[in-house]
């Protein structure tokens, strides 16, 4: 119970459809794509069937109750609280045999719970399955349903609402040796939150959560137990648990499932083509440019629909307005305004917008895990595996869900040599849409390109450069694959708005209060004390107007601040466009600052909670020197040739 | 299973019995004197002290669920035998000859306890019971050719045997997950690893003794490789697939 409300949760293996289900069941939408490890926090809302309100919890997928990985240890954790009254187990139909060992897990700790069986239309293309049989043996309500087509969501919130949940009498019988030495321990175990036989068992598993709870004379006996075992059964005890917990899974699946076909279907070849490098690595480099190309045509394409609309619209309605209310001075700060809309209507927004919807269609699909396996080789020189790719690739939308999916990565170097590449070397939708944005409509899109391809020898050389200083620690991939699917539209778009939604909410008045303020600040002079000290940097080594520099500062707090503050800074007066106000040489140097340079506040408040603030300091400096490194550079070249 | 595994097993049970009738030949030879009960006792002194150190009468009798007097009795026969060293008030230690006797009882236990799980399906217990009879019953050479056949983990007590082979890892016929074609399936034999993670990793997400396996793609040898267990497929990479060890079933 939590706030008098009764309090559930899902758990379930990675990729079995928690989120799905949990927007289907609660309506609360949350981010659910086609890999494992989507979701990293937990999620929280009400449902309300027949008078009854049941507070419902989406966690991290995990494969087991042992917290081995951080994201598990969420779970633990999570289900460890009290206020916890009830688990809901969600299965796959197609993997039932892994799904149950989690069931299991879940049935010892002796939680009250209720089994979900997911994706049952895809599973019902396969094999029959018999529920109610289910059901009888493993005695705990089983709900069959498809997350995809809703089928049994209507039933599922029922049994949810209708404290249907319960504990289990069914027992996972281990072989003799194990179980007499579980029993013994489970004597010692003074109750707590789990019940003793789970404490128990996860005791002789060796579990490290488990181990530090107990007393300690009862860690000694498990240790004494599990050595025991060992070194008569020349296999450790976990393994001879998960032994026994498979035996009993594929034995109950064989007795309430038909067997499977082993018929290689289309998308399996489809997925052989992807994975096979010869194939894989042009359709992943062709993947890859398409999606820029994306951003760029249909991104310009909007941009002028867009400001063609604007001004036909507006006009200057806008400067107009400000004039009548508040003379010379209004007129001034309602150009601002006027230009500020302008700006992230044109400049950002359809940038954005495009390659959300790629992305979403990416992460649908389940080709990102299988670009995975291809780039794994290539990451180990950087001290990572390729399961480090995904966050990187979500990093191209926004860096602060990116940081946060780093928590699937089980070493803290890797994490540590992840984020910095995030951080520095992966643009994020915003500077995106200023390389392609504002670089490739001022400059040309040779200039978009060539910030890329700069950046991505940078994210090369610090990534060589940090895994050979970095002490050495194992890094594996071990990943599952899930199948490709059809990318839902549904599913797709809602992902787009639920990610650009901020812009609206909450960049949008921060980027009108800022440029207003801007737009006075520069009609009195209140800069200069910024803008004179900082000209060395701006000016002599960079090559830019020395009133640029207010727009890097305002992209820490936002990156398309940058934008907007730009357009306000330079548009005055006597340049009617923002193209005029700098060469294309400035932009691009100016898109490439913009490219590497500090991540923006909410960026760096991630990594401060992931690694801590000494680490989030010597990124954001590390970034800053590198960035007015690589333009002062960059500003060289262009004045000698 | 397929057919041909079938006529394996029934193949292995006529080698086995072969094996049984040689069996009482060779022990006629070696070991007069030592029964089957006998063999308890070196076995549970084996285990208990890992062969090293000594192990207290009233230890085993609780062990082998016999009065201590019994325990001094046989203790004392296998003294004289010189199978252990017995020191009183102190206990007892396996000899050098004992030690190698016992490693042999002990291989010969894991491996019908194997074989009777894992090619003929018995349930744990059953087996765990029948593999402590047979472990007296079974020659050198049967015990061999079984191994030969169902593979498994090398160890120490492997050492002893005449295929064992420390260079090509041991005289396991199993392959490791990371050697395996594309195509090709097994059931996992067993987990080795230097590094506990990794071990839990494969666990938890179904890399288990017992369970099939079947190599989807394996492009390079130090490349990642594409593997299925059960119903879901996972991307290894190499090191992580070496630890699994796997018997190749024939196609």
């Amino acid at each position: 119970m939590q706030d008098g409300m009764f309090t559930t949760a899902l758990v379930g293996q990675p990729n079995v459809g928690k989120s799905s289900l949990f927007t289907r069941l609660t309506g609360v939408g949350v981010i659910s794509s086609n890999y494992p490890g989507t979701t990293v926090e937990f999620e929280e809302a009400v449902i309300m069937r027949k008078g009854n309100k049941v507070r419902v919890y989406d966690l991290p997928g995990t494969y087991g109750m042992s917290g081995n990985s951080e994201d598990e240890k969420v779970v633990l954790e999570m289900v460890k609280n009290p206020d916890i009254d009830s688990v809901i187990v969600i299965a796959d139909a197609a993997n039932l045999q892994s799904s149950l060992v989690l069931c299991f897990e879940v049935m010892e700790l002796g939680l009250p719970m209720i089994l979900a069986v997911n994706k049952i239309d895809e599973a019902k293309k396969k094999f029959d399955t018999d529920f109610e049989a289910l059901e009888k043996i493993l005695d705990v309500p089983v709900v069959p349903v498809s997350a995809r087509t809703s089928d049994g969501v209507d039933a599922l919130a029922d049994a949810v609402c209708e404290g249907r949940a319960r504990i289990s009498s069914f027992e996972v019988k281990y072989s003799d040796s194990v179980e007499s030495m579980i029993l013994s321990l489970a004597e010692q175990v003074t109750p707590a939150r789990f019940g003793n036989f789970g404490t128990a068992v996860k005791l002789m598993e060796g579990t490290q959560s488990f181990i530090d709870y107990v007393d300690d004379d009862v860690a000694a006996t498990a240790e004494k137990f599990r050595k025991e075992l060992e070194s008569s059964h020349e296999e450790s005890a976990d393994i001879m648990i998960a032994r026994d917990r498979y035996s009993i899974s594929d034995a109950i699946v064989r007795k309430i499932q038909s067997k499977t076909l082993t018929k290689m279907s289309k998308k399996d070849r489809i997925s052989e083509i992807m994975i096979t490098p010869i194939t894989g690595i042009p359709i992943l480099i062709g993947v890859m440019l398409s999606v820029f190309l994306a951003i760029i045509f249909i991104g310009n394409f909007l941009d002028e629909l867009v400001e063609d609309l604007y001004v036909t619209l507006m006009g200057n309605t806008l400067a107009d307005f400000g004039q009548s209310i508040g003379g010379d001075f209004g007129r001034v700060v309602f150009v601002g305004l006027d230009q500020s809309i302008l700006a992230v209507l044109t400049l950002i927004i359809p940038y954005i917008l495009v390659f959300y919807i790629i992305l979403g269609i990416l992460e649908d699909s389940g080709y990102l895990p299988r670009a995975v396996v291809l780039l794994d080789r290539v990451m180990h020189r950087f001290g990572l595996h390729g399961g480090a790719f995904i966050p990187m690739i979500v990093g191209l939308g926004c860096n602060v869900p990116a940081v946060m999916a780093t928590r699937s990565i089980h070493s803290r170097r890797e994490k540590l040599i992840v984020t910095t590449l995030i951080a520095l070397c992966v643009p994020c939708s915003a500077q995106l849409a200023i390389i392609f944005g504002i670089v490739g409509n001022f400059s040309g899109i040779f200039y978009s390109f060539l910030i890329l391809f700069i950046v991505l020898i940078l994210m090369a050389v610090i990534g060589v450069l940090l895994n050979h200083f970095m002490t050495k620690e194992p890094s594996n991939l071990a990943m599952e694959i899930p199948e490709l699917e059809v990318p839902s539209l549904k599913n797709v778009l809602f992902k787009t708005w639920d990610r650009i939604k901020d812009f609206f909410y909450i960049a949008f008045p921060l980027l009108v209060v800022g440029s207003i303020l801007v737009q006075i600040a520069l009609d009195y002079d209140l800069l200069d004390f910024i803008v004179d000290p900082l000209s060395f940097i701006t000016v002599t080594m960079l090559g830019l107007p020395a009133v640029v520099v207010i727009a890097f500062l305002a992209g820490i707090l936002r990156k398309e601040m940058a934008v907007v503050i730009l357009a306000t800074l330079l548009v005055s007066g006597d340049i009617g466009s923002l193209g005029a106000a700098m060469s294309p040489e400035q932009f691009f140097i100016f898109g490439l600052v913009m490219a590497i340079y500090m991540p923006c506040l909410a960026t760096m408040a991630v990594i401060w909670q992931e690694l801590g603030w000494k680490e989030t300091l010597v990124i954001a400096a590390f970034s800053i020197g590198t960035a007015i490194a690589i333009g002062t550079m960059a500003n060289l070249m262009i004045t000698i040739f | 299973m397929s057919a041909s595994v079938f006529n394996q097993n029934s193949e292995i049970k006529i080698k086995f019995c072969l094996g049984r009738a040689k069996y009482i030949n060779i022990t006629a030879i070696i070991v007069p004197m030592t029964s089957g009960n006998r063999e308890d006792y070196l076995i549970e002194i084996l285990r208990l002290t890992n062969g090293e150190g000594k192990v207290k009468n009233q230890e085993l009798a609780e062990r082998l669920n016999v009065s201590p007097a019994s325990v001094s009795e046989m203790i004392k026969v296998l003294s004289n035998e010189g199978y252990v060293k017995y020191t009183k008030y102190v206990g007892a230690e396996l000899t050098e000859k004992g030690l190698e006797y016992a490693r042999q009882l002990r291989k010969k236990h894991d491996l019908m306890e194997r074989f009777l799980t894992d090619v003929l399906d018995v349930d744990p217990v059953t087996a765990h019971e029948e593999a402590h009879r047979m472990e007296h019953a079974i020659s050198d050479e049967s015990a061999q050719r079984i191994c030969r056949i169902i593979g498994s983990p090398d160890n120490e007590d492997c050492k002893l045997c005449d295929d064992y082979n420390p260079d090509e890892g041991g005289c396991r016929i199993d392959t490791k997950l990371s050697d395996m074609l594309p195509g090709e399936t097994g059931k996992i034999s067993h987990l080795r690893s230097e590094t506990p993670a990794i071990i839990k990793r494969l666990i938890s997400m179904g890399f288990v003794p017992g369970r099939e396996v079947c190599m989807d793609s394996n492009i390079s040898k130090v490349g990642p490789k594409v593997v299925s267990v059960g119903n879901a497929t996972f991307a290894l990479d190499s090191e992580t697939a070496e630890s699994v060890m796997v018997k190749k079933s024939d196609n």
